[in-house]
Order: structure tokens, then C-alpha cells, then sequence
């Protein structure tokens, strides 16, 4: 098969996949599950081949799919080193959570539309890695979002789930209306919405960079990535299974954001770049602050999420695309090794997910506690980890540009280490607090190898030198701009010190505070108002449900009075009363008494007479 | 001479016609209708037209109103008691038009702002030459040349829509067969 | 003669008008029928009028056709008068009324 083939096959399997099992195979939920995760494996072992054999060039394809004028949309691909890194990740991990969703979606009844939606998922996160235009990413930008809206509402005999997943639909439209009016805008000034030809444009002449443009596909951006003000979407979207977490809202959906603001970095001025850094650094510091006033396991890790999120943002912020690209993957492997974990503590637990009422599973569950100790050190950064050349890159970036920023992901990194010791402390150690802890038992096998793969991921994911030739180029470039600044040296020990001190006191305090094993929250104990304003999360989404019910509400309302009023009433009705009028007045011409005709006669006649003598007209 | 004639005919056509109108027995109508017809006829002559006086005498007249007594007296209508009934509104409102439109032709006698006149000029005996309009002469011999040459079409059509009339008028009367 | 086409025409509308009251204010059908010919009656005169003072030949022979159609029309007319009164036994017109109203 010649390169683009093996691009496109990556593209469809999936597609074909999901359709297959959406067709045939709604009811054999086996053997959905089967060809789903060969669907994946499918997909790795032509991500390997695809980029094997193209040698670090990239691979174009592109067809033209409609002409509206001169107006023309195309379909291709562009399979860059920046795609291909960010393929391979997907890919792989992707692959892992098929496998371990199989073991956990075991006794699910609904395991075909589990992996239809799965596989409809991956096609479309594909879609967007491959894209190379900007109309392109938006088509299957609203797949992966109607994808997430069906797997998080998987569970939709519960309210929770379907409340959530249309959040999630509706927030994630909020920032596409910016996407498309940036689209628009984007093909006003360029002509074009390719990515290459946009990036050819703004290289010759740097003065077409309009800050608009960027401020506006930053919507789409903010929407996905689930930044302030739209992150009030991925907490709540918990309400779905484990792996669809792991897989949409840790590794791939979440980071699409970030991968589209990298492939559009040429797009950036200044002045944005600035804004999203602190909007980066804010949400970063703002998840970390609400994290501690959560019971569920889930929400942790949901809110651990956003506040990685905001690292990888602040990154591209500061000005180094590559590193929050590196970030994404190191983040994808550690955190959905996190949440695998937590899925099989959840599977174990009987479906228990509160870490309150967790305990003692270091005991019963050794290799899931194990593996997520590993995934917990990488999160904090621990040297030779994988999170730890990542973060430690961030944190520099910052430090070359700003102080404040600099400051506040530090304390962000202070306050991961103590949510997630926490986090550790309750669930991992101690004794079980209730029946379904005490009865719980480690995975199967099947759950379990995928942690254990993840696990050595995340331990060895930041040792750039294994890395395939021809994936993070544009990683290893953004590093060395960073050691070729003069304050490189300077900031990296202070960043090592630092980062290193912050996860350790951040786990020891964390130890000491809480305690091995709590039964109850200590800080909601203590500092009962500290607790509850963490717990409010700043009243976002309060703000956001009174908005909605009590404004928008009234406005539809009154729409919708006008509708029936106008429109109905005037309009349609109107035209039909104005018919029947009519009627009823042409019917005085029938009456069958011959003088009535003549009276007719008679007016036409003296119609025409006026006609005739110009009286009227 | 003949101004006078044309008074006299005028007031004989026009009493007629009223009366015609306003006889409650229809016979009576009918025959105040052919005095009516009479009179236009001798304006038709006035008029130097004598082919069509002739021929007004013999259709309308003689014709046309011998087959509406014909019908008049088989029908053997009874005398509507009050002809006139202003029953309702309508019929009030459109008789008055009636009556405006008689007022206004008698006023705008006596007035001025009378379309320009054209000058009678004499008409000659005989056809003398034939162009393509065929001139106006007292002899029938113009009416069979226009008829033959200008209007041979509506001839031809008229001779169709006689037969037609008579056609229709025999399946109009026949005699419903009860099967 | 001294009589000129304004007098013709007067002559003519008033015949005109007489036959419209005929139309409108009478109730017998046959009486309709015979001031709608007088209406075409007068039409006739004015047509004849026009001819003869503008020097042509063509009203005499729109006239001409007049008659004749005015003659068929009749003819017509009264048989569907005949068969009408047939089916009804009347021929007052507000009785042959067959919608109802």
C-alpha cells in the first residue's frame, strides 16, 4: 500500500467498525467488542507502518468535496511530525482502554453501543489529528463531541448521565459558534483554510497575523479543552463509564483542543499568546484549589485533569507548542493509567466511588495500587519520570516570562501533590470503611495489563532519545530554544529544587493531614469555611443554571409567545382568515337570482366607465 | 324635412321601448317591442343605410319577435301582479343607475362638449372604384363586395354558428326519451 | 339634414338605458330576454350612426353580423326558455332560484 492509503485505512477501519456494529451487531455485544478492539489494533499497526515508511517527511493527500464558486472545501490529510506524534499516542492508548474495556464493560448490557460509540469516537479523534483544514477539523471537531455526548450518556437510565452529556454537547457548541465565525473569518482573510498554505501566508508577510482570527479559534479551543469559562462540562461528564473518561476526557478529547491550537501556533500574536498562558495558569491553579473539596474518585482525577490541561495551555501560551504537545502525551499516558486504575478500584469496589468509603485496597488490590503509585509520581513530576521533563519544561517557559505565572504553577504543583496524596492516603491505605471495600478483588488479567503497560509508559514515556526518529521533532526543537536562553541554567535548578520539594511536601503534608485511611474529610472538619468555599468552585455553574433558567429561559419564552402569536396567529391563521373572507365574498357572485348577475353586470359596467373617463386610475 | 322624420321616429322608439318595460303583460311587450323595432328601422333608413332597414324588418322584427310571441302565448304566462317590486336594496340601487345613465345622456344634450363632429357628406348611388376598403354607398352592392373580400372570415363563421344554433336549439327541445 | 351623430348617439343610450332598467327591474324571463335585444337594438343604431358619418363600410357590416347572431341567439335562448319552463313550470325568475342561499 502506497503511504496515503495507509493514512486513509487508519482513517476509515474505525468508521468501518463502528458502522458494522452499528448496523449488525447492536445485539451481540461480544462480538461488538471483538471487532472494535481489532478495529484499534488495526489502527496501530498502520500508525507503525505509516510512519515507518514515510522517513520523518510528511505525507499530503488532499481531494476536493464541494466548489460553492470560488469558494472550495477540500478533504486531505497532512501527516506531519506533530500528527504523527500525536497519532501514535492515540493510537496506543487508545488501544489499551479498547482492551481494558473489554474486561470492564463485561457485564454491561449495552456493550455494542459502548463500543459503536467507541469506535465512532476514535474515527473522528483521528479525523482531527489528520486534518489539514481548518473545515476538516471542524467537521469531525462536532464528531468527537457527539461521540462524547453518546458515550457519556451511556448510563441513560440515570439522570446524572444524561444531564451531563448534554452539558458537555451544549458547552463544547458554545465555543464551536466562536471556531466557526473564526473559520469564516480565517477564509475572509487568507482565501484559504488549508493549514499549510495559511502558514506559507503569515511566513511571507507576518502582518497578516490578525488577532481576531486567533482569539476566535481559541473558542473552539476553550470549549473542548474545557478552559475557564467553559470548563463547568468535564467534571459533571464523570457520569460515564471509566473508560470513557480514561480515553475522551484524560487523553484525546481534551487534548484536541491543545493539538489544534499547536498545528494553528503560526496563527498567534503576542497579545493572545499572553492571554492564554494566564488563562492556562488560572485554571491551572483554580481545578488544583477545587480538587480537595471532592469525595468522588472520579472527580478528582476530573478536576487533576483541567489542571494539567491549563499546564499544557500555559505552555503554548508561553510560546513553546512543543512542549505543551510533549505534555499531552506524557499527560495521556499518566492519566489514563489513573483512571484505568481507578476503574478497576471502582470494578472492584462494587461500584463504590466514594474515597470516603474506600480503604485498605493497597492490601487487596496490589497491582492496581501499585500502578497507580506510578501514575500518581508521574503526575507529580518526580524526577526521571515521565511527567517530570514535561512539567519541569512548563515551568521554565514560565520562568522566562513571567513571575506571577511562575509563582502560581508552582503552588499548582504543590496542590497536586497534596489532592492526590489524599486522594492515596483515604482510598489506597488504611482500613476499609465499608462492605464493598472489604470484599474487593484485584482485576482480571485483562484489566490489569493494560495498567501495567501504561505504568511502564508513563516511567519511561519522557525519555525523549527512545523515541521513534520521526515523532517529536518539534518537542526536541522547543527544547533546545529553551537551553539556548542564557537564564536556562539558573531557572533549571531552581525549577528542580522546586518541583521537587513541592510533590514532597505536598504528599508528606498531605499524609500528616489527613491521615491513612479517614472516614471523614479533615479539612471539612476544620476549616468548615475554607471547605466550603473550595467546594463551590467559584458558584460557575450556579451562575451559568441561573443564567439559563431564569434569563435565557424567559427570552425563549418570549420568542416563543411572539411564534405563536406572529407567526402562527398573524401569519398563518391571518392568511387563512384573509382566504376565507375572500371566499365568502366571492360567493355573493353565485346566488342563482338572475338579477344578482346583473348587478354585477352593472358594476363592471360603471367600472369601466370610470375606467374609461378617467375618474380613477 | 328630415329632421323632423328623425324626431318623430326617435320619440316613437323610445316610447315604445318604455312601454315595453313597463306593460305588465307580456304579449303587450311583445308588441310594443316590434313598433320599437319598426321605429329603428325607419332611423336606419333615415340614416341611408336602406339594405340594413330592410333586413332589421325581416330578422328583428318579423322574425325574432314572431317566434318570442310564438313562445309568450305557449308558456301562457299570468300577469305579474306589480311589476315593479323594490324589494330589496340591490334592485334599488341598480334601477338608480339606470335612471343616471338616462339622465346623463338627456343632460349632456343640452349641454355643450359634444365630440367634434364629422360633416355628412353625401353618399353616392353606385360603388365606383374598389380599393381595399370598399366605400360607403346605398347599394347593397358594397355590403356584398365588403362581405366577400374584407370580411369573408366572420362570414364563414357566422355560417358556422348559424348551423350550430340550429343544431343546439333541436337538441335542446327534443323530447326527453323515459327509458 | 342637420341632425348630427350626437343626437344619433343620445337616441341610442337612451334606448340602452331603457333596456338595462328592463333588465334589472323586471321578473318575467322572457321580458329580460327582449330588453337585452333591445340593448343590442340600440347598439345596432349607434353602429350604423358611426358608419354613416365617418363615411366607411364597416359598421353597416358589423351590424349585418349583429342581426344575424342576435337572431341565432334567440333562437336559442327561448328553447332553453321552453325546456326550462318544462322542468319548473315557471319562468319568474326569482322562483326558478335552485340554490339555496
Amino acid at each position: 500500500m502506497t503511504d496515503s492509503q495507509t493514512v486513509l485505512a487508519i482513517l476509515l477501519t474505525p468508521l468501518f467498525s463502528a458502522v458494522i456494529i452499528t448496523c449488525f451487531l447492536r445485539r451481540r455485544g461480544t462480538l461488538a467488542s471483538i471487532l472494535s478492539v481489532s478495529a484499534a489494533a488495526v489502527i496501530c499497526i498502520f500508525t507503525a507502518m505509516a510512519i515507518s515508511s514515510s522517513g520523518g517527511e510528511p505525507i499530503r493527500v488532499s481531494a476536493d468535496w464541494l466548489h460553492f464558486g470560488d469558494f472550495k472545501v477540500s478533504m486531505g490529510f497532512l501527516f506531519d511530525g506533530v500528527s504523527m506524534t500525536m497519532l501514535s499516542m492515540v493510537a496506543f492508548v487508545g488501544f489499551l482502554i479498547h482492551v481494558f474495556s473489554l474486561g470492564y464493560m463485561a457485564d454491561d448490557k449495552s456493550q455494542g453501543r459502548f463500543f459503536g460509540g467507541m469506535s465512532i469516537f476514535m474515527f473522528s479523534m483521528l479525523g482531527i489529528i489528520l486534518a489539514e483544514n481548518l473545515i476538516m477539523i471542524f467537521v469531525f471537531w462536532e464528531l468527537v463531541g457527539f461521540s462524547s455526548y453518546m458515550l457519556i450518556a451511556h448510563y441513560f437510565d440515570t439522570d446524572a448521565a444524561k444531564l451531563a452529556s448534554k452539558k458537555a454537547f451544549i458547552v463544547n457548541r458554545i465555543g464551536d459558534l466562536g471556531f466557526l465565525v473564526g473559520i469564516a473569518f480565517a477564509y475572509w482573510h487568507f482565501g484559504t483554510t488549508n493549514l499549510e498554505e495559511m502558514r506559507a501566508a503569515v511566513v511571507t508577510n507576518p502582518a497578516l497575523i490578525d488577532w481576531t482570527i486567533a482569539a476566535l479559534l481559541m473558542c473552539g479551543f476553550i470549549g473542548k479543552s474545557a478552559q475557564f469559562p467553559l470548563h463547568v462540562w468535564l467534571p459533571d461528564a464523570m457520569a460515564g463509564p471509566t473508560p470513557v473518561s480514561a480515553l475522551i476526557h484524560a487523553a484525546t478529547l481534551v487534548a484536541a483542543g491543545v493539538y489544534f491550537l499547536v498545528r494553528i501556533t503560526f496563527l498567534f500574536p503576542d497579545s493572545v499568546l499572553n492571554y492564554i498562558a494566564v488563562l492556562g495558569t488560572g485554571v491551572a491553579f483554580y481545578a488544583g484549589c477545587c480538587a480537595y473539596a471532592q469525595n468522588d474518585i472520579k472527580k478528582i482525577l476530573a478536576y487533576s485533569t483541567l489542571s494539567q490541561l491549563g499546564y499544557a495551555s500555559a505552555a503554548f501560551g508561553f510560546g513553546f507548542p512543543g512542549i505543551a504537545l510533549f505534555h499531552l502525551v506524557t499527560h495521556a499516558f499518566f492519566k489514563a493509567l489513573l483512571f484505568l486504575g481507578a476503574g478497576t478500584v471502582i470494578h472492584g469496589c462494587h461500584h463504590e466511588q466514594n474515597i470516603f468509603k474506600m480503604g485498605g485496597l493497597l492490601k487487596k488490590m496490589p497491582i492496581t495500587s501499585i500502578t497507580f503509585l506510578i501514575g500518581m509520581l508521574a503526575l507529580f513530576g518526580v524526577y526521571g519520570l515521565s511527567g517530570f521533563y514535561s512539567k519541569d519544561a512548563i515551568l521554565i517557559a514560565a520562568g522566562f516570562d513571567n513571575k506571577i505565572l511562575f509563582i502560581l504553577l508552582i503552588a499548582g504543583a504543590f496542590l497536586t501533590a497534596g489532592y492526590m496524596g489524599r486522594l492515596f492516603w483515604i482510598a489506597f491505605l488504611g482500613e476499609p470503611k465499608s462492605e464493598a471495600a472489604a470484599n474487593a478483588h484485584e482485576g482480571k488479567i485483562i484489566m490489569l495489563v493494560p495498567l501495567v503497560i501504561l505504568a511502564a509508559l508513563s516511567i519511561s514515556g519522557g525519555w525523549l532519545h527512545f523515541w521513534p526518529q520521526e515523532l517529536g521533532g518539534i518537542i526536541l526543537e522547543d527544547l533546545k530554544l529553551q537551553k539556548a536562553d542564557d537564564h536556562y541554567d539558573h531557572l533549571h535548578h531552581l525549577v528542580l529544587i522546586w518541583g521537587t520539594a513541592s510533590w514532597i511536601v505536598g504528599l508528606l503534608g498531605s499524609f500528616f493531614f489527613y491521615g491513612l485511611g479517614a472516614k471523614e474529610d479533615r479539612l471539612k472538619q476544620t476549616v468548615k469555611p475554607l471547605y466550603a468555599l473550595l467546594k463551590s468552585r467559584l458558584l460557575i455553574d450556579e451562575i451559568y443554571n441561573y443564567y439559563v433558567a431564569k434569563i435565557q429561559q424567559r427570552f425563549a419564552l418570549f420568542l416563543n409567545a411572539l411564534d405563536v402569536f406572529l407567526i402562527k396567529g398573524v401569519f398563518v391563521r391571518g392568511s387563512g382568515v384573509i382566504t376565507f373572507l375572500t371566499s365568502t365574498c366571492l360567493r355573493w357572485l353565485h346566488v342563482g337570482d338572475i338579477h344578482v348577475y346583473t348587478y354585477w353586470f352593472l358594476a363592471g359596467l360603471i367600472l369601466l366607465c370610470a375606467l374609461a373617463t378617467g375618474v380613477c386610475f | 324635412m328630415l329632421d323632423l322624420l328623425f324626431y318623430i321616429f326617435s320619440v316613437v322608439t323610445l316610447v315604445a321601448a318604455v312601454l315595453m318595460v313597463l306593460l305588465p303583460n307580456a304579449v303587450n311587450g311583445a308588441m310594443c317591442m316590434i313598433v320599437s323595432f319598426l321605429g329603428t328601422a325607419a332611423l336606419f333608413v333615415l340614416l341611408e343605410s336602406y339594405f340594413l332597414a330592410v333586413i332589421q324588418v325581416l330578422v328583428y322584427a318579423g322574425a325574432v319577435m314572431v317566434l318570442f310571441l310564438f313562445i309568450i302565448m305557449l308558456l301562457d304566462v299570468d300577469k305579474e301582479g306589480g311589476i315593479i317590486e323594490y324589494k330589496n336594496k340591490l334592485m334599488t340601487g341598480a334601477s338608480f343607475v339606470g335612471f343616471a345613465l338616462f339622465a346623463m345622456m338627456v343632460y349632456s344634450l343640452f349641454t355643450g362638449g359634444h365630440l367634434p363632429e364629422p360633416n355628412l357628406l353625401p353618399v353616392p348611388e353606385n360603388p365606383i372604384e374598389f380599393g381595399q376598403d370598399v366605400p360607403l354607398t346605398t347599394s347593397s352592392k358594397s355590403f356584398g363586395y365588403s362581405l366577400f373580400t374584407k370580411y369573408m372570415l366572420p362570414f364563414q363563421v357566422t355560417g358556422f354558428l348559424l348551423l350550430s344554433a340550429m343544431i343546439g336549439v333541436i337538441v335542446v327541445s327534443k323530447k326527453q326519451e323515459d327509458s | 339634414m342637420t341632425i348630427g351623430l350626437n343626437e344619433f348617439i343620445l337616441v341610442a343610450g337612451l334606448l340602452f338605458a331603457v333596456g338595462l332598467l328592463g333588465v334589472v327591474l323586471r321578473r318575467n324571463t322572457l321580458v329580460i330576454y327582449m330588453s337585452l335585444e333591445l340593448m343590442l337594438n340600440a347598439v345596432n343604431l349607434a353602429l350604423v350612426a358611426f358608419s354613416r358619418y365617418n363615411g366607411t363600410m364597416d359598421g353597416n357590416l358589423f351590424v349585418f353580423f349583429i342581426i344575424t347572431v342576435a337572431a341565432a341567439e334567440v333562437a336559442v335562448g327561448l328553447a332553453i326558455v321552453v325546456a326550462l319552463f318544462k322542468r319548473r313550470q315557471t319562468v319568474m325568475v326569482d322562483r326558478l332560484n335552485a340554490l339555496s342561499h
